[in-house]
């Protein structure tokens, strides 16, 4: 009987450990020369486990549990100290981004805008005369609008807070002709004190607030002159 | 709108002492699996990296990875599997780099491949057939490997190392048969030799 076709059987019989059944069997018991390389799979495998075993069992150094214990006690003291820091690094980073965004939302674009407000040195006169890199479009009265500056309520608590912050400067100077006096001195009345003033915060989109009619100044022609000429004077 | 907060006195020192009280139950809880498990996480790396002092220095490792993680090990009797994945993992990780270390010394031309001096114990267990069954283990791919080291270690039955490999024990049985046909087949060779000698 050729003994080819038993040589994987052969071997994956000696690979499971089982004893071999059937054919092979029947097969080994006739051809020594099979049974000896069965015998010799066998003690190749029975080999192959041994050594895993002394690979696998190798003796443990008694150095390393009294190591690690060690290491563990390292472990949990510094673990417990360093958590309660960083929660207060988190908790402080929490309460600087609520300050930042609480700062924010009073800090809308305008903020520092005066309605009225013009540098001491400025001769020209206008209730209007921002500085420049302050002045934005939506202040700028109308001709129709004058003094009707839509706002929203945000920006009514920040000229609150602007007007406070403003009260440590010396008062601006406006200078408008004769027959506006009595009108800037109202809305100046108006200006410094506490209550909001309706007629120059006023929501645009809230229906339930209506801007205040105010005519419409009439500016007369200025006379200006240079500072130079008038010291002069 | 500002939502307000009662905070009772004393409820942080209660926090921190729960805490406390918390940690000290599970070190207590992770030293009582530390004498059993210990020694496993130890022979695992040592399966895989041959080296004594290597695998010591990976089995603690792994212990305190496991320690640092332990409250988030919701299944506690998994822990044995748990540790020895991890340890695995890590003398996996620490072959590759001292494989690539040396391939990095070689190329910098230094004359041959030195590898680690064998302690006494790796001395002892050194037979020319048990060398060569160490590095045909190591060319042996990861999952063959494993499974065939838990195998070996502490005589673990299939169902247990099912469970620690997390894979059925069909799969198990797949591994180990042919795990082991592949060590004898790079040992077929030094066992006809060593016979014809």
């Amino acid at each position: 009987m050729p003994c080819e076709p038993f040589q994987d059987a052969l071997i994956e019989a000696a690979a499971s450990g089982e004893e071999p059944r059937g054919e092979l069997r029947a097969h080994l018991k006739d051809c020594a020369a099979c049974q000896a390389v069965f015998d010799r799979e066998q003690s190749l495998f029975a080999g192959v486990d041994s050594g895993m075993r002394v690979v696998a069992n190798a003796e443990v150094p008694p150095s390393l549990l009294p190591r690690v214990r060690a290491r563990l006690d390292e472990v949990t003291a510094p673990r417990y100290q360093a958590w309660l820091p960083k929660w207060y690094v988190l908790a402080g980073a929490s309460a600087m981004l609520a300050f930042f965004f609480v700062l924010q939302s009073f800090r809308q674009p305008g903020m520092e805008q005066k309605p009225v407000e013009t540098s001491a040195n400025t001769t020209q006169a206008s209730p209007q005369t921002n500085s420049p890199q302050k002045e934005k479009p939506s202040t700028v009265a109308a001709p129709n609008s004058a003094f009707v500056v839509p706002r929203t309520h945000a920006y009514a608590e920040r000229v609150h807070v602007s007007r406070s912050v403003s009260n440590a400067e010396p008062h601006p100077e406006v200078l408008v002709p004769r027959d506006q006096e009595v009108l800037l001195a109202l809305y100046a009345k108006e200006w410094r004190g506490q209550k909001p003033a309706p007629m120059v915060v006023t929501d645009s989109n809230d229906s339930g607030l209506k801007p205040l009619e105010v005519p419409p100044i009439q500016i007369a022609e200025l006379d200006v002159k240079l500072l130079a000429e008038s010291d002069a004077q | 709108m500002q939502e307000l907060v009662l905070i009772q006195p004393g409820g942080r020192a209660q926090e921190e002492s729960a805490r406390e009280t918390a940690l000290a139950e599970a070190r207590r809880e992770f030293e009582s699996r530390l004498a059993e498990c210990g020694p496993l996480a130890y022979r695992v790396a040592r399966g895989v990296l041959r080296n004594s002092a290597d695998a010591e220095d990976v089995a603690q490792e792994a212990l305190l990875r496991a320690y640092r993680s332990f409250d988030r090990l919701r299944d506690r009797s998994r822990f044995r599997g748990w540790l020895v994945r991890i340890s695995y993992r890590i003398a996996l990780d620490r072959l590759r780099s001292s494989k690539r270390r040396e391939q990095r010394d070689t190329e910098w031309g230094q004359p041959e491949h030195q590898p680690p001096s064998p302690t006494a114990e790796d001395l002892a267990a050194s037979s020319e057939f048990q060398v060569r069954l160490e590095r045909a283990l190591e060319e042996l791919p990861e999952k063959l490997r494993f499974v065939l080291l838990l195998a070996a270690v502490e005589g673990h039955t299939i169902e247990q190392i099912s469970e620690m490999a997390g894979v059925s024990v069909g799969t198990v049985k797949s591994r180990i048969f042919y795990a082991r046909r592949q060590l004898a087949e790079k040992l077929r060779c030094h066992v006809n030799l060593s016979r014809t000698r």
